[in-house]
């Protein structure tokens, strides 16, 4: 394929990040968060203002009889909170639409962003806590990369790689053979091109191929790439590509990835998706009943 | 999980991974269901099996029988398939999460005298699994296909 940078420039209409989503990232990590800048972002935006009475008045963080105003929610909620709410609402937008190239749904991609973030951040609290958030919005938008081909190629996309697959050969092998590049790559590209933090690049670029302890390692990396495979095995907005992935050796050891644990992550991330839906006001087609 | 009667129903979930969706059907009385499950074990968290059952094959079968029992329908009558238990391609044969699922699914019905009419399990698709309650057919689609697993 020509160049990653000529692919997503000569794109018509490219995914775009809220330019407050930048400023926020930027912020992130920051234990001393200014409250008053989230505040500010939030107030102004009406769909972000819903969203943060609907949090701070759910099951999760409200208390039973008791309705709070928009002022009171920001300040239950408190920056780190807030600050993560947002990102949810404005990268989860991003990366919500249908994707014909993986052939996955707008609530598959929603899914799958949600419990990739969820779960990185859940393993971050145990690997690398001052991460933590960088963590999440690494795993919201690990995927990014095929809204990109979706533009570009459509539905055709899945079908040509599908011509390279193996039983052997992973989904990322096989969009090199046919297009040069993969999802990844193109998703780390992207997220340079939106001028976002290096590191949350090379964790999009590298989610799939994380490079083994030693020059050029990042935690980070190794992190997304198993909260993506913990993605895999609960189901959460899988397409064409299903669970043809493979887990890196090196990041079941350095994680100490038990079956025990890989189980209750997957727990968790349902249980921890569902609540993000719940307080979203998220709900389901009623054509048909859904068993999950 | 999701249980109906009434021919008109359709059920329906989406990207199945290395979660198994089991379907029942009763051709007498149009009681049909599905359930969901996305571990084999629910000692792993007792407290996530008591808010949702259905996450668990132990917790979630048995609730999946029960419900269909409570709207009329009889156990010699069911008609039960399977899908879904797929596994990435590689994960140092350690963790087997869906291989793990088929097994429990498998020991749960076998001691309960419960037979498979048919099933789609295993490899490394995602699979979206459909039950008509009008006639009891059961779709799987994966990689943009759509075959009938029952009837055979």
């Amino acid at each position: 394929m020509a160049d990653l940078n000529e692919l997503i420039s000569g794109l018509e209409s490219l995914p775009t990040l809220p330019s407050t989503s930048s400023r926020l990232i930027s912020m992130l990590g920051d234990r001393d968060v200014d409250m008053g800048e989230v505040s500010d972002i939030v107030r102004i935006d009406e769909a972000l203002s819903l969203t943060v009475l609907r949090y701070a008045n759910s099951a999760a963080y409200g208390t039973p009889g008791r309705e709070f105003n928009l002022r009171e929610s920001i300040v239950r909620l408190g920056s780190e909170t807030l600050l993560k709410i947002v990102l949810q609402l404005q990268v989860g937008q991003v990366v919500t639409r249908s994707c014909k190239a993986f052939d996955m749904s707008r609530e598959a991609m929603w899914r799958s962003a949600i419990g990739g973030a969820v779960a990185a951040e859940n393993l971050a609290r145990q690997h690398c806590e001052e991460d933590r958030d960088i963590c999440f919005v690494a795993g919201l938008l690990r995927d990014v990369g095929k809204l990109v081909l979706d533009q570009k190629f459509g539905e055709s996309y899945a079908e040509l790689v599908s011509q390279h697959l193996t039983p052997t050969t992973t989904f990322v092998d096989a969009e090199r053979q046919a297009f040069g590049t993969d999802h990844a790559e193109v998703g780390g590209a992207l997220c340079r091109h939106w001028q976002l933090p290096e590191r949350i690049a090379q964790a999009v670029q590298f989610h799939h191929c994380p490079a083994v302890p030693g020059e050029g390692h990042d935690t980070l990396v190794d992190v997304v790439h198993a909260a993506d495979i913990i993605s895999l095995w609960s189901g959460l907005g899988l397409g064409q590509d299903g669970l043809q992935y493979e887990l890196a050796p090196h990041v079941k050891t350095a994680l100490k990835l038990s079956r025990r644990k890989a189980e209750r992550e997957i727990a968790a991330m349902w249980a921890a998706v569902r609540s993000v839906e719940e307080a979203l006001g998220m709900s389901k087609g009623q054509s048909e009943r859904s068993a999950a | 999980m999701v249980v109906l009667k009434g021919p008109a129903a359709e059920i329906v979930t989406h990207a199945l991974g290395s979660c198994i969706g089991v379907t029942i059907y009763d051709p007498t009385t149009h009681v049909g269901g599905m359930l969901h499950f996305m571990l084999p074990d629910s000692k792993i968290n007792s407290e996530k099996a008591t808010d949702n059952p259905a996450m668990f094959a132990d917790t979630g079968i048995p609730n999946l029988f029960k419900q269909a029992y409570e709207l009329g329908a009889t156990k010699e009558n069911l008609i039960v398939c399977a899908a879904g238990g797929a596994e990435v391609l590689s994960d140092g044969g350690h963790f087997k999460i869906g291989s793990r699922n088929r097994t429990v699914l498998r020991k749960i019905f076998w001691k309960n005298n419960v037979l498979l009419s048919a099933d789609d399990t295993g490899g490394n698709n995602s699979r979206t699994l459909h039950l008509s309650l009008a006639d009891g057919t059961v779709t799987v689609r994966h990689r943009g296909k759509g075959e009938v697993l029952w009837p055979i």
